[in-house]
């Protein structure tokens, strides 16, 4: 049996399934939204991610030393995104399927990177304090 | 007026997974004239025959291979020739396998499963979450728990159909009454985070022993199971409560769909409002598993069985190890390392 079709067929899967795992990364930065999802009200700053399918944005920049909440937002979310965790500061909940979690981050410093992801693991997010 | 002498030969004999292969066997090869007595030994992998015939013993190996290559069975008179044949099937398998876990990805990469189901939670819409639930990301543990169990019940034949008639028993009742618990129990309690993800990691190791199994790693390169585990496997795979305690099991597996039907349960008040729910949702996911375990029984007993078994293998290899990484950064031991 000649193997080598069979060769070429497995790499170009393991690449095509190694592009859907990384390649997001790239486009990542770009999907914009950072701007629109941080607020600061009343000297406090809040950063809002939607969860469903996954969050968004993936990668968000907001500014440190000043008090940050964090908004995850649900709408209709059945899926892994809603039972969140948080490990930097222990923070683990299956949020409501439709509403609002605020999540009180104290006073972030900059150049920690802050993540939270979902039980599973295969989603998550993550915020740069500078 | 030819002196009839009879002769006893053996060959090696590759492609037997399962003990009505024997009885296959025997029966086709002597159908053959001149050929009686065969006798099919599993464990060695051997078949042992009385011929009057005048071939020798090779040239009876391509013959014999002849009559029951068709069923996936082959004869030889070294064994190499059967590792040399598993060697092959591997690079068919593994395109295969991958072609699956790629096309699950991209289907959880694409967003399609992700439409709302809007408004409170009744039985009906936790059915249609039930069905998405289980072509999603779940896949990953509890399909994957289910194809790479269903596949080793049917390569050991274990009698298959019972055990997932109770499996599938095992999880739509467990899921019921534990739905009509939570029901009950209100919000006082929750299902630890932590538990759930130990849980998962450990189904996700159970795949990986299975998979690399089903592939034919530990056979091929004698790295053995520890014998303890392996018997321990064989011993519990015999027993009735096993499927039962499996289905109950993946109540508690890591998978978002069935957390937040949980928390639906639970907030529903009443202990058939939170049965129904569940029931609902185990219901939903109930054609794919189904489909899984049922289906790899077709197959093992097909003639690509070789096939499939490592075709199955590398998919289980693949959602164990997403599953693996996954829960261990959902317990933060390690950094995430990929975005769906």
């Amino acid at each position: 049996m000649n193997k080598i079709p069979y060769i070429i067929i497995t790499l170009a899967l393991v690449v095509g399934i190694g592009i859907v795992f990384f390649g997001q990364s790239k486009n990542n930065t770009d999907t914009g939204g950072s701007a629109q999802n941080v607020e600061i009200r009343d000297g406090i700053q809040y950063i809002t991610i939607n969860a469903r399918g996954g969050y968004s944005p993936k990668v968000s920049t907001a500014q440190a030393d000043i008090p940050t909440k964090l908004i995850l937002k649900t709408n209709s979310t059945y899926d892994c995104s809603a039972s969140l965790v948080i490990p930097s500061i222990g923070f683990q909940k299956i949020l409501a399927q439709t509403g609002e979690e605020v999540i009180d981050l104290g006073i972030p410093k900059a150049g920690q990177p802050f993540q939270g992801l979902c039980s599973m693991g295969m989603y998550n997010f993550s915020i740069n304090f500078n | 007026m030819s002196t009839q002498t009879l002769k006893t030969y053996t060959f090696h004999v590759s492609g037997t997974h399962c003990p009505s292969c024997k009885i296959f066997i025997e029966d086709t090869l002597n159908e053959q004239i001149g050929i009686d007595r065969t006798n099919v030994d599993l464990k060695r992998e051997t078949v042992s025959i009385n011929t009057t015939l005048d071939e020798n013993q090779y040239k009876l190996a391509e013959i014999l291979t002849e009559k029951i290559k068709h069923n996936g069975y082959s004869l030889s008179v070294e064994k190499k020739d059967g590792e040399r044949k598993d060697n092959e099937i591997i690079w068919q398998a593994l395109p295969i396998g991958l072609a699956f876990l790629a096309l699950f990805f991209i289907v959880q990469k694409s967003g399609i499963l992700n439409f709302g189901l809007g408004g409170t939670v009744t039985p009906v819409t936790s059915f249609i979450i039930g069905l998405i639930a289980s072509v999603s990301s779940c896949l990953a543990i509890v399909g994957g728990l289910v194809l790479s169990l269903s596949a080793k019940v049917s390569q050991d034949n274990v009698s298959d159909t019972k055990t997932f008639l109770l499996f599938h028993t095992g999880r739509l009742v467990s899921f019921a009454a534990l739905g009509g618990v939570l029901g009950v129990v209100g919000n006082a309690i929750g299902i630890s985070f932590t538990f759930t993800a130990i849980l998962g990691l450990l189904a996700s190791v159970v795949m990986l022993l299975l998979g690399l199994n089903l592939v034919g790693v530990f056979a091929k390169n004698k790295v053995a199971l520890p014998s303890g585990i392996f018997n321990f496997f064989r011993s519990i795979e015999h027993k009735t409560f096993t499927p039962l305690i499996i289905g109950f099991a993946t109540f508690f597996l890591p998978c978002g769909f069935t957390q937040s039907m949980q928390i639906s349960a639970l907030s529903s008040g009443s202990f058939m409002s939170g049965l129904l729910i569940m029931l609902a949702f185990a219901l939903g996911t109930l054609p794919i598993l189904a489909l899984l375990s049922f289906g790899s029984a077709s197959f093992a007993h097909g003639k690509h069985a070789p096939l499939f078994f490592k075709s199955a293998g590398v998919v289980v290899i693949g959602l164990g190890l997403f599953a693996l990484l996954g829960g261990l950064a959902g317990l933060g031991i390690i950094s995430p390392l990929f975005n769906i």
